[in-house]
Parts: C-alpha cells; structure tokens; sequence
C-alpha cells in the first residue's frame, strides 16, 4: 500500500516511458512527477507524440515500457480518478444526449440521483451553463461544447484531469475565456491538471510548470517551473516582461527541438 | 440563384396562398390520389369494364366484406402476425447486429452465410415451413421473420461498427459498464441505420404476410384475396387489394410517428449542420 503520508509529493509519477509503433519510437523517455493539485503544461512541437503520451497516462493506450502511477497505483486501465477532455468535443459529447444527461453520463452508477442532480447544477453553473441544460450539443457553439465536456470532467470529480489540446479548434476569443475557465475550475475543485497544447502562450499563461517535449523519438526536453504570480490575467500576466521570456525560452526550447531533429542522421519527417 | 427567387415572385400562388400549414400539407398529401381517383371514375363512366368496376362498386365491396366479422376472422390475424413477426424481427436482428458488430472475428465469420440467407427469397421457404412448421400461426410468422430480419441485422452491424472512436474512448476513460455503453452510447448512435433497416422490413413484410397466406391457409387477408380471384368476385378482390395498401400507408405513418421520437435528436443535428 502506498504511504497516503506521500500522496501529496507525488500524484502521478511518469518513469522511463516508453511507445513504439514497430520500429518506429514515439516517445522514447518521458519521466516526470505531477504534485497534488499541480496544474502542469506539456507542450511540444507537433509530432512530438503529445496525445500518445496522454493516452498512455490516460490508460487508453498500453505503453511499450516505463511506469506509469497513480496515487503508487500502476496505471492500465483507465484509472477511476482520471478524467479526460478530449480535442474533438463535437465527437466526445453524445449528440442523442442533453447537456444534462451528457454531464451525468459518467456519474449514472456510482451516483444516487438526487446527490447527481445537484452536482450536475454546481458544475453547469461553474462553466457558466445553467441556462442550457436542457439544450443538446450541437445546439450550442463550440466553445459552448467544450464547457459542457469540462463540466461533465469535473463532475465525475477526478484527482487528474487531462486535456488534450482541448482548445485547438475555437477561436481565439473563445479560446482565451476557455483558458480562464480552466484555471478557474482548477483553484475551485483543487484538481490536478495535466494540460497538453500545441500553443506556447497558452502553455506559459496557464501552467504552474511547463513539461517541454523534443521531437520523435521524444523525451521531457525540459521541465520548466513557471514564476509567474498566481493570480493571472489575459490582460496584465501576458503584458508582464517575465511573460515574455518565459516565452520566449519555451519557445527557443522548442525550435532548438526541431532544429536537432533535423540535424539526427536518420532524420524523416515525423508522423502526424 | 436569383432566378428562383424572382420566379417565385412573380407567381401569384405564393402571395395569394393564405390557407393554413395543416390544411396546405394535407392537400398536398392527397391532392394527386384525389385526382387519380377521379380519372378512375371518369373512365369507369366512360367506358365500364368488369376487371376493373367503379370506386363505388369496390366501395360498396369494401364496407360489404371487411367491415364487420371479417375484421376479425381475417384482418385482425394477418395484421397481428406481421406486427409480431415485424416486432421478433427487430428484436431478433438488434440483439444479434449488436453482438456481431461488436465482435471482429465473429463479424468476419458470418457475413458471407449472412449475405447468402439474405440472397434466399423468403416465399420459398414457406412450404419448407408447412412441412416442419405445420400450417399454423407460428410458420407464417417465421416466414415474416426470415424476411425482415436481414435488413435490420445488417443496418445494425453497420450502425455498431461505426460508432465513434472519440465516444467510445469516452465510454472508456468513464468506466462506463457494458450495459451502459450498450444502452447509452451504441444503441442511440446506431438508432439511425437500425431505423433505416425497420423501414425497409416494413414493405418486406406486407408482402411476406400476404405469400403466407396464400397457400396452407383458411383465413388471413392473403387467403381471402386469393378465394375472391379464384371466384371471379372481382370488386372484393380489388377491396381487399385496397385494404393491404391502408395497412401499408397505416404501418408507415406510425413508424414515421416512432422515428420522430426515437431520431429527434438525429434530424436537429443534421438540419444544424447543413445551415
């Protein structure tokens, strides 16, 4: 049994890991540790192997080799305390389902209905859907969708909760009220994140660490501690000078990346 | 496309049409069988002709020979075996395009025999069935059954196989229970190809009740047409032919009825996604 005295050090420990696809090696060796109650960024370039990673934390994809534990708990299946945001909300919500049901899909079994029916309306009305309840997905707008899947995330009460790229597909706008939701969510419920993007800024903006990725075959290229305050802002945060070299270093970390990638002698264009 | 819109302009109908939506739709709905019916009558005035008698004639035929005692002597029955043949057949090709839908190598396995019992015209297996069967209700509803059964089974396994990766993960990283991914995410999302293989076992069946009453029976709608032929009792028999289109158009409406429950959800998402 694992020192529950521990727990807080390390929730989720990444040791060695390892995914090939025959002899093609994705991830090569990823190690990392996320705290209790860590909001961690991993950002990389594209084709780093970004959601490989995630679906083998995720336990939706049996890795090649290394660790991966939850709470000292070996993680192959889909853990119980893990919830997943997926890219693709238009695909991941139910589209025969109201927002309602979509939200409590997760919780029909472990969940007495009234105790649900109240949960459910604390997490709509924390991503700012109460209003539409009662509406189906694609009644709503994408950014609409995507709440509702971090609503249905959060109410299934995980100790992780993993995003994949989860605001690649709304616009900018969208994408910057999505970013405060999810720090907002994350003070709220105190749930450890593990956030993956594509996008530097929203790396830095978001994250109390930013995990930065090589390309294939992938290891943690740097694991970066954000200094930024804790209190952030689009307005103020992203116009501080420390944003900006932050930003600026992830963001060299991350052509140094693909410019080694390059020179390696066995160099071919990564695999989407 | 500013052609339409001026054509429609100019046409008077549009403007001067102030009927209402219900009344619009159901002339629109009976508009051509009405008229239809009126060159029926117009020819059967014009020139008589005894294969073909006068809608009042068949009229008068109709209420003679299917109101009353024969309702239940003959409709009654054959509707009652397609409604459970219809029904056993859903129930059986749901419940067996689930598992084979579900399962590769079984998929693999099956769909060639599939394909050949499909190919096999059901009206040949009804004196196969008299022999085993016997002549009673249950080999009539067979023969229902090894018709309709196929394009509910195969709309079925489509419909299981093309479920989402996304949801399914989805299912996955919930935790969801079998009966739960079954019941919520491959059922609904198939719904709208296992509808599509109802509909179309809807026809199959009409003609299935009729082939097996035909032969081996005593009553039933397909035997009592069949004595009307063979008796020159041409008015009764075009009634009766009349009778199974009302049933058809019946079956229809109330499956559209069923469809608009069960795939609301479907037509809101396609009408979003073509505006």
């Amino acid at each position: 049994m694992p020192d529950q005295t521990s727990s807080p050090t390390a929730l989720l420990r990444v040791e060695g890991l390892r995914k090939s696809y025959g002899d093609f090696v994705t991830l090569q060796n990823i190690s990392f540790t996320a705290k209790q109650g860590e909001l961690i960024c991993i950002v990389g370039p594209s084709g780093a192997g970004k959601t490989t990673l995630l679906k083998c934390i995720a336990g939706l994809l049996a890795p090649s080799g290394g660790i991966i534990e939850l709470d000292g708990e070996p993680v192959t299946a889909p853990p119980k305390k893990m919830a997943v945001v997926f890219q693709e909300y238009g695909r991941s919500l139910m589209p025969w389902m109201t927002v309602r049901r979509n939200v409590e899909l997760p919780l029909l079994r472990t969940t007495p209905k009234a105790e649900r029916r109240q949960l459910v309306d604390k997490v709509l009305d924390a991503v700012g859907l109460s209003a539409a309840a009662d509406k189906y997905p694609w009644q709503l707008s994408g950014g609409m969708q995507q709440r509702v899947a971090i609503a249905r995330a959060v109410a299934y009460s995980p100790e992780v909760l993993i995003m994949d790229e989860p605001f690649a597909a709304v616009d900018a706008q969208t994408r910057a009220d999505l970013e405060d939701l999810v720090r907002y969510i994350w003070t709220k419920f105190g749930v450890t994140v593990i956030f993956v993007t594509h996008d530097i800024d929203e790396s830095v903006y978001l994250g109390q660490r930013v995990i930065v990725l090589s390309m294939p075959p992938t290891v943690v290229q740097e694991d970066l501690t954000i200094d930024l305050p804790a209190e952030r802002d689009q307005l103020t945060t992203r116009a501080l000078p420390r944003f900006t070299e932050l930003r600026t270093h992830v963001y060299a970390q991350i052509q140094r990346a693909k410019r080694d990638n390059e020179r390696r002698p066995d160099h071919e264009a990564p695999a989407a | 496309m500013s052609a339409p819109a001026v054509t429609r302009r100019l046409l008077p109908t549009s403007a001067s049409r102030r009927l209402p939506r219900w009344l619009d739709g159901l002339l629109e709905a009976i508009g051509l069988p009405l008229v239809l019916l009126a060159l029926w009558a117009l020819s059967a005035l014009v020139a008589p002709n005894r294969r073909f008698p006068a809608p009042w004639t068949i009229a008068e035929a109709f209420v003679k020979t299917w109101v009353g005692d024969a309702f239940f002597v003959d409709v009654a029955p054959s509707v009652s075996r397609l409604l459970i043949g219809l029904a056993l057949a859903a129930v059986i090709g749901i419940a067996l395009g689930l598992l084979v839908g579900s399962v590769r190598w079984l998929r693999q396995l099956v769909e060639p025999v599939f394909e050949f019992f499909r190919a096999v015209p059901p009206p040949m297996l009804v004196p196969l069935l008299a022999l085993t069967l016997g002549i009673g209700d249950t080999a009539k509803i067979v023969v229902i059954i090894a018709g309709t059964v196929w394009p509910v089974l195969l709309n079925t396994v489509e419909g299981v196989r093309s479920v989402d990766e996304v949801q399914r993960e989805t299912a996955t990283s919930y935790q969801l229970s079998t009966l739960q991914r079954v019941r919520f995410i491959i059922l609904p999302s198939a719904a709208p190809q296992i509808m599509a293989g109802i509909r179309q076992s809807l026809s199959i069946g009409i003609i299935l009740m009729v082939i097996s009453e035909m032969t081996n029976a005593s009553s039933g709608l397909g035997y009592r047409i069949t004595f009307f032929q063979q008796n020159f009792q041409i008015p009764e028999m075009w009634s009766g032919i009349i009778l199974l289109g009302i049933i058809g158009i019946a079956l229809a409406v109330l499956f559209q009825l069923a469809e608009r429950f069960v795939l609301g959800w479907y037509r809101g998402l396609k009408e979003t996604e073509r505006a």
